[in-house]
Parts: structure tokens; sequence; C-alpha cells
């Protein structure tokens, strides 16, 4: 087909995507022009592109749209060639729609940032970011999907650095931009064996199964665990996380680090472009180590941004652990175990996108109301924040997967397709898998509640414990509506899931067998929530009915007569976490230690000092060594090759043009 | 017709056997210890006596300590009437719904409220309850999944309904009911892994979170612990039940009945283990509840070596 494809031939649905790229290019355009422009025109023409893909995913309906870029537009060896099918869709729209609310969010959130940023350039990347982001989910050929991926980590690792005063930040996006490119190499790496195998750019030309495949999988898959920040290359994304500003870091946690998911799906599973044996014992393993390993450093962490961070690395392993019990059932030709995995992969994959911004936003409130990220620091919030704290709870409780929100229906499916594997699982050993699978979903989810309750309760709850949090004031108006949206999207997806079905099923019917998950979802869970309702409701009553009897009263908090308590004495954290932490305080060496002092410090101590410390072996004892050889080696290298020399210089132009020419690149 | 018992059976399951079930527990408990002990229906008359009087709320407390008893109780009212512990099933819809993922996220719903509302007042007791609480619940939540999924893979279901109506291998049945009884106790806070008559330092689990509750509150969270425990002991019971071969295949008042007799007598088990065994320091329950991960999952490697 010509490049030439004209604009006229494509769609509505296509009309209105690349209307949505044109709005963010305005904005990325305008924001690079104008830095310090801190009205409405950006994030009201940033919406509006959210507003315009949304029309694009419901104008496309069931169809497949194709989009070729005409010329000028080309990148040498294949062009700017989009495909949106169900999947691409399901991409799309979560990124519409956890846009939309934070592009509402953000400025009131920028607000606080105003002297320490510019708005225009935060826009600029944000919304070249949301472009990138789409453009990954589109791409059908590998170098287009490369150019996204790449200015989708450029622009994310701006947005890192935008706030770039703290020597801590620049740390953090310095991290992180490593990790992009250590991502992108071996994705690189990755795409151009596969390319050298099968000699076509185009993800569809893809097919490679046997032996050959292994070696272009693990690099594609080390490529993207670094970017989904999955066990073992999760490390920049609790360093990342919090630096970035909060609407930022709810956009990349929430969406960005899914793109490697889609690319897992696009390319293993619903495509089988590569058929990767072990795809799903991989999948499997590193997905259940990555859950248990977010969660339980997560429960470690006083800043909040950073415990949200480690249980996005918490939610990538459940969804990872999804698409691992897909690819078993591909594997192993049970294709409704298959679907089903797929289908809990990809649900969940929105609902964190959903919760998990929600999350943010509210650690992004207190931030900018009270300056605080250390929990220890905050408490007594709900009394000055109710909307924030109301919005936080709803968000927490769809994280613990508690019914009837979004994070308990998409769990619930996730949990059937264990319990499918391990009761039609070939072998004796896949079927303990599938056990195994259930008891650590199981694990995951009670040490997921001992977090939240831990992060709500010592926010939010109780007195305040320092002047910063007594001081706390609600968010703008625009904060508060965008939170209540995610919240009420928490309850909307967890009840519609009959209709949510309907297009993930037509993305389980591209693994090829048609779509099985249509009635999978067997709880009704709509009577449920309004038979509980009601019995709330009606307990309540009759609650206030007997108070108007014998009315409450209002008094201290029992302090066993020793007068009136000091906020210090309520339960921190770290006291909450420790019965947890000290049981599996092996994997990281915790220790606690408590020292008091003063003469008789026995039984009348002055002072009393309690520490608790913990080490993560894998940063110290592997990554650090590693990246000091690496930073010595290339000290001395750099020493030897860079000795300001010009002939030295010229003899290396002379060997690369040679090089260049025998491999045969230019001719 | 056929449709009636089954309804009057979960209406009497929810108002009257929890708080019996208490008052049968708190019976024995006093005659091991040779008091004789107030009577069976003493529960009743404490919820009444609860509901009637006043309530002193802590100043520092907001809406989720108002809101935690009214929402664990109508939790623990959905979950009571969903599951089968009785031995009577719900018909139709609900039917569906009686799913072992369900039953686990229900009830951690509950205590999710619970917990929140422990750490509310500010006071360190509560914090202190709820922490371990936590930690407990983190054990435990593995245990019954893994021992009522064993059961469940054996049935072919993962319907706590369909899998209590077919037959089930003894031995998985056996071992599964004996993690559940160790789960059981843990989660709801009984000797050896709680004192549920102290809060004092050395227990401190779900007495230490209650503490501030008083009035109507209080009873709201009395009544949430008799179903919980109606839930788990009756759940229980029916595991045991299916070593037998015939109870599962008894007319179904008959099946009821036993049901309901069971769960008192694993109350009267309880409140008889109580009678003799001490507390276990805290540090010593996770060893305690190893035994129940280490039993359900023989369960499960039963289950799955079998089909």
């Amino acid at each position: 087909m010509s490049l030439f494809n004209q604009f006229n031939e494509v769609n509505e649905a296509g009309f209105w995507i690349l209307t949505a790229f044109v709005l963010w290019m305005v904005v990325f355009a305008t924001g690079l022009i104008n830095k310090k422009h801190t009205g409405y025109f950006f994030p009201a023409v940033t919406i509006t592109g959210c507003l315009a893909l949304i029309a694009g995913i419901l104008f496309s309906g069931k169809s497949t749209v194709n989009i070729l870029v005409p010329l000028p537009f080309f990148l040498g060896e294949a062009g700017f060639d989009f495909t949106i099918d169900p999947l691409s869709k399901w991409f799309l729209a979560i990124i519409a729609i956890t846009g939309i609310p934070i592009t509402l969010f953000a400025p009131g959130y920028l607000h606080h940032l105003r002297n320490r940023t510019f708005p225009g350039f935060i826009w600029a990347g944000f919304s070249m970011l949301l472009l990138s982001m789409c453009g990954v989910v589109m791409s059908s050929n590998a170098i287009a999907f490369i150019v996204f991926w790449e200015m989708m980590a450029l622009s994310s690792f701006s947005l890192v650095a935008s706030d770039n005063e703290q020597r801590e930040t620049r740390r953090a996006s310095f991290i992180y931009l490593g990790a992009t490119r250590i991502g992108t190499g071996f994705l690189m790496a990755g795409f151009l064996w596969a390319h050298s195998i099968t000699g076509s750019w185009s993800f569809s030309a893809w097919g490679i199964t046997g032996a050959a495949a292994i070696g272009p999988s693990i690099l594609i898959l080390i490529g993207l665990a670094t970017k989904a920040g999955c066990w073992p290359f999760h490390l920049w994304l609790p360093i990342a996380h919090p630096a970035a500003p909060a609407p930022v870091s709810a956009i990349m946690s929430g969406v960005m680090i899914k793109t490697a998911i889609y690319t897992i799906t696009r390319l293993f599973i619903t495509g089988s472009h590569i058929e990767f044996k072990w795809l799903g014992i991989v999948l499997i393993v590193f997905g259940a180590i990555s859950a248990f390993w977010g969660v339980i450093f997560a429960l470690l962490q006083h800043d909040l941004k950073r415990l949200l961070a480690y249980h996005s690395v918490e939610n990538i392993g459940i969804i990872l652990m999804g698409l691992g019990v897909s690819a078993t059932g591909a594997a192993n030709n049970i294709p409704l175990l298959t679907q089903m995995g797929l289908a809990a992969a990809l649900f969940h994959t929105l609902n964190h996108a959903i919760f998990k911004s929600l999350l943010f936003l509210g650690a992004g409130v207190i931030d900018a109301r009270t300056h605080l990220r250390d929990i220890e620091k905050m408490g007594g919030l709900i009394h000055k924040m109710p909307w924030t704290a109301a919005a936080f709870t709803a968000g927490s409780a769809a994280i613990c997967a508690l019914p009837p929100l979004n994070g308990f229906a998409s769990e619930w499916i996730l949990y059937q397709s264990f319990f499918k594997l391990a009761l039609n699982g070939p072998t004796a050993a896949t079927r303990l898998t599938g056990v195994f699978l259930m008891a650590v979903l199981a694990l995951i989810g009670a040490l997921a509640i001992a977090c939240f309750v831990k992060a709500v309760s010592v926010a939010f709850l109780g007195l305040p414990r320092t002047d910063n949090a007594r001081r706390a004031r609600e968010g703008t108006p625009q904060m508060t509506a965008a939170q209540v949206f995610l919240a009420v999207l928490c309850v909307v997806s967890g009840l519609g899931v009959p209709v949510l079905l309907n297009p993930l099923s037509q993305i389980t019917a591209m693994t090829g067998t048609g779509s099985m998950i249509g009635n999978i979802w067997t709880i009704p869970v709509g009577i449920l929530t309004i038979i509980l309702l009601t019995t709330v409701a009606a307990i309540a009553i009759w609650m206030k009915k007997l108070s108007m009897k014998n009315p409450v009263k209002s008094y201290i908090t029992w302090e066993c007569g020793f007068g009136d308590l000091s906020p210090k004495t309520q339960y921190t954290a770290t006291s909450f976490a420790q019965p947890i932490s000290s049981i599996f305080g092996n994997i990281y060496r915790y220790a606690l230690e408590v020292t008091t002092h003063g003469r008789q410090s026995r039984h009348f101590p002055e002072t009393v000092e309690a520490e608790t410390r913990y080490e993560a072996y894998l940063e110290t004892k592997l990554y650090e060594p590693f990246l000091n050889w690496i930073k010595k080696f290339s000290g001395i290298l750099l020493m030897k090759l860079q000795a300001g020399s010009i002939h030295q210089y010229l003899i290396y132009m002379a060997i690369a043009l040679i090089i260049l020419i025998r491999i045969g690149v230019v001719k | 017709m056929k449709n009636i018992f089954p309804l009057i059976f979960t209406v009497v399951n929810l108002l009257i056997i929890p708080l019996l079930l208490t008052g049968v527990i708190r019976k024995v408990k006093a005659l091991m210890q040779n008091r004789i002990g107030a009577p069976v229906l003493q529960p009743f008359y404490d919820v009444a006596k609860f509901l009637s009087k006043s309530e002193t709320i802590s100043k520092n407390t907001s809406w989720v300590f108002t809101a935690a008893p009214i929402i664990g109780l109508s939790v623990a009212f959905l979950a009571g009437a969903l599951f089968p512990w009785s031995g009577s099933f719900l018909p139709g819809k609900f039917a569906a719904a009686s799913n072992i993922f369900l039953l686990i996220y229900l009830l951690a719903l509950g205590k999710f409220f619970s917990m929140l509302a422990a750490m509310d007042t500010g006071s360190a007791f509560g914090g202190l309850g709820a922490s371990r609480e936590a930690t407990i619940s983190m054990m435990v939540e593995p245990i019954v999944i893994t021992g009522l999924g064993a059961l469940c893979l054996n049935a072919g279901t993962p319907n706590l309904q369909s899998a209590f109506a077919g037959n089930i291998n003894p031995i998985i049945a056996g071992l599964t009911g004996t993690a559940l009884i160790i789960a059981s106790l843990a989660e709801l806070s009984r000797i050896p892994v709680d004192d549920p008559t102290t809060h004092l330092e050395l227990t401190m689990v779900h007495e230490a979170m209650i503490l501030e509750n008083s009035g109507r509150n209080l009873a709201l969270i009395e009544y949430t612990t008799a179903i919980r425990s109606c839930i788990f002991y009756g759940l229980t019971t029916q595991v045991f039940f299916h070593m037998l071969p015939f109870t599962h295949s008894m007319n179904p008042i008959l099946q009821y009945a036993a049901g309901i007799a069971g769960v008192l007598l694993f109350g009267c088990a309880v409140a008889f283990a109580e009678g003799i065994l001490v507390k276990l320091k805290w540090r010593n329950v996770p060893n305690f509840l190893t035994f129940g991960t280490v039993l359900s999952l023989l369960a499960a490697l039963i289950a799955v070596t079998q089909r």
C-alpha cells in the first residue's frame, strides 16, 4: 500500500484520535514558549484532547482502525503506522479516563510549586507524555513503537526532574533516566534481534517460535520489566515516583508503567508474535515475587508517596501473575484459562490506574496543603480535609480488594483463574502452582490491608502530630472534584463488571478461540451492594433513633488517668508495621533497637530512644557493588579514551567509519 | 413453599444463634472454672442493656468511629446469610455468591473498618490491637483460602454451597477442618492466641481495639463478633461433617439441626480448651499458625494430586 494514504480515507475514529494528538502538540508547543502561563488554557486544551480521544474510542465501535500517517512523516525503514484494535482501545481508554481527573487536579497542585517550577514546562511534558503513551499503544511497527517509547521516557524524565531544587530530586531523576536507558537498550536489542530473524519491523509480520524466540524474548522482557518496575528491576520506581510532582506520579504510576503490560500482552499473548516457551512460568514467578516484595517494602515506608510507589510494584506483580496464568493456559491449550488470566490482568490494569492515581492525588493534596510526605508527621487530617480523607479511604479500600469496589472485581477474576489453573492444569505441578498463587494472593491481600490501614489511620485519623498537620486545609474544589471523580469510578467499575466484560471479551477473542469470558462473573454484586447499603442505612437510622433517647456524650480518649494525652503517645506507623516487619525481618535484616538513658534507667528512664532499621539486600549487595564497579571502570576507560589529543579523535572517527562501511550501514 | 425453610433458617441464624453461641461458650467456660456462670441467654440481655444505654465517644474521633461498627455488623449479616455455615442453603441468585474468595474479602471489609476505628481515637491501646489484628489476619487468610480452596478443588467448584452439597475426600476434609480450627481460634481472638475476657497489655488484640467503644456502639461490635464466630465455627463443622458420608445427604431440616448442634458443640469445645490452655506468647503465635498453614497446604497437595 502506498504511504500516501489520504487523511480523508481515515474514518471518524482516526480523525478524533489525530485531533487529540494535535491538541496535545499545541499544549506542548505553547507550553515551551510560554513557560510561566498559569491560566486555564493548558488544562482546558489537555482535557479536550482526552475527550477527543474518548470520542475516537467510542466512534471506532468494534472495528479495528488502521492509520498510516502520510509523508513526510516517515522513519526511514517504516512509517508511523498505527493499528487501533480492542487491546489498543482498552489502553487508550485507561489513558483518557485517568488523564482527565489528573489534568483537572494539576493546576491546584502546581500552584504550590509556583516559585520552583515553570507550569508551562510541566504542561508541555505532561501533554507529550499523554501523546507518547497513546502512540506506544497504537504503534504497529517496532520503529514507531521505539520512537514513542523514547518520547515517553524523556517526557516523563523531564517531569520527574521539573521540581529540581532538592538534591534528592536531581539524584532521583538521574536514576530514573538511567533506568529508562537500560530498559530501552534491552528492548531495542530485542527488537533488532527479532528483526534480524523475521526481516520485518511490523509486529504482525513477526511469528517467532521455538528456540529462536528465547533470545529476543529475554531481552524484550527485561526491557519491559524495567519499565514496569517488576522485581528485580523495580529499584528506580520507589525513588522516582516520590520525587515527581503528584499529578506526574499519578500518571506515571497509574498509566505509564502499564505500557509495558500492554507490550507484553501485544507481543506474547494476544498476537503471539513471539512464542516464548517459558513465558508463563517466568511471568508467574517474577510477578509473585514483585507482588510480595512490593507490599512488604511498602509496609516499611513512612513517606506516603514512596509507600504508594511500592504498591505499584505489588500491583504490577499481581497483573503479571494474571498474564502468566494466561500464558500457561495458552501453552497447555486451555483457552478458557488463557482468556480468564488475560481478562483479570487487563481489568486489574484499568482498576489499578484508577485507584492508584486517586491515591497519588490524595498524597498530592496533603503535600500541597501541609508540605508533608512523612505520615509520621500527619494525623487528624480527616477533620481538616474531609473530602480528601473520604476519597483516599475509598481508594485504599479499592486497592485492598475490598468488595464491592473495583480492586475486588479484578482480583476475584484473578482468583477464579488461579482456581481454574489448580483444577485443570495438565500436571500436578501446574495445579499446585494454582493453589500456591491463591495462597500468595491472599497473603498479599492481607498485607495490603495492613499497609493501607496504617497509611489511612496514621495520616488521617487520630490527633495531628505536627503544626503543619494542624494547619491543614482542604484542596481547591477542582482537586476535590478530581478525587471524587476517581473514587466514583472505583465504585462504578466495581459494580459494572458485566458491562466492562464486553470490551475485555473482544480482547480475549484476539487469542484466537472466540470469546469465552462472557459469563465468568457470577457474583450478583449489584444486589449484594444494595442489601449491604440498606442494612447499613437501617442500622444507622436505628442508632440515630436510640441516640434521641440517650444522647452521645463526648469525652477524652482513655489515658489511664495520666492526664491529657499528647499526640506523641499515639501509635506510629513504625509501631503499627513492626509485628509484620519483624516476621519477615530476615528478608531485609529488620532491627529494632531501644535504648534508655538517665540514672535508674531501667525503671525511671529520662529519655527513651527507639530506632528501627532495615537493609534491602538487593540494593546493598547486588546493585551497589555492580554500579560502583561500572563507575570505576568507566572512569578509567574515559580517561584513556578522552586524552584530549586531536589525533586520537581523528583515528576514532576513521575507525568508526570503516566499521560502519564494513557492516554495510553506510553505502 | 420449598424455599421458605432456608429463609426462616437464615433469620434464625442471624438473630438467635450468634448470641446463643456466645452464651453457651461463656456458660461452659464458667463451669470449667467451677463457677455457676451467667445464664445462657445473658448475652441477649447484655446487648439489650448496651442498646438502652447512652454512649461515650472520644472527642478525637471522626465519622469513621461511628460508622465502623455499623458497617461491620452489616457485613457480618450479609456474610452470615450468604455462606452455608449452618447446613442450610440460600436458593437462587444468592447461591452463586457463596464463593470462597468473596467470603474472605467480605470479612476483610469489616475488619478494615474496625481497625480504622481503633486507630481513630488516638489511643495507643487501639493502635496496638489494630496492628496485631492486621498481623494475625495476614497469617490467617492464606490458611483459610488454601484450606477451603483445597476442599473446593476436590469438589471441583469454588462455590461453597455446591462444594458442601457433594462428596469430599474425608482426608482433605479432616486436614482442612483442623487447619480451620487453628485459623478460627486466631481470627476470633480466642485462647491460645488472644484472651477475649481481658484487655490487659499481655493480650491486647481484639479487646484492646474496642476499648473506647461503649453503649450502643459496643452492642453492635459484640453482635458482629458473635456472627463471625458462628460463620467460622459453622464452616469448620460443615467441613468435618464431610468426613462422615451420611451427613450431607439428609433431610434439609435434619441437616440444619445437625449443623446448629455442631456449631454449639464446637463452642463448647472452644470453651473447654480455654479452660485448660494458657495464652501463647505473642512471639509464638506465628509458630502456632504455621501448623494451620502446613495442614492446609497438605490438604491442597492431596487435592491437586488426586485430580
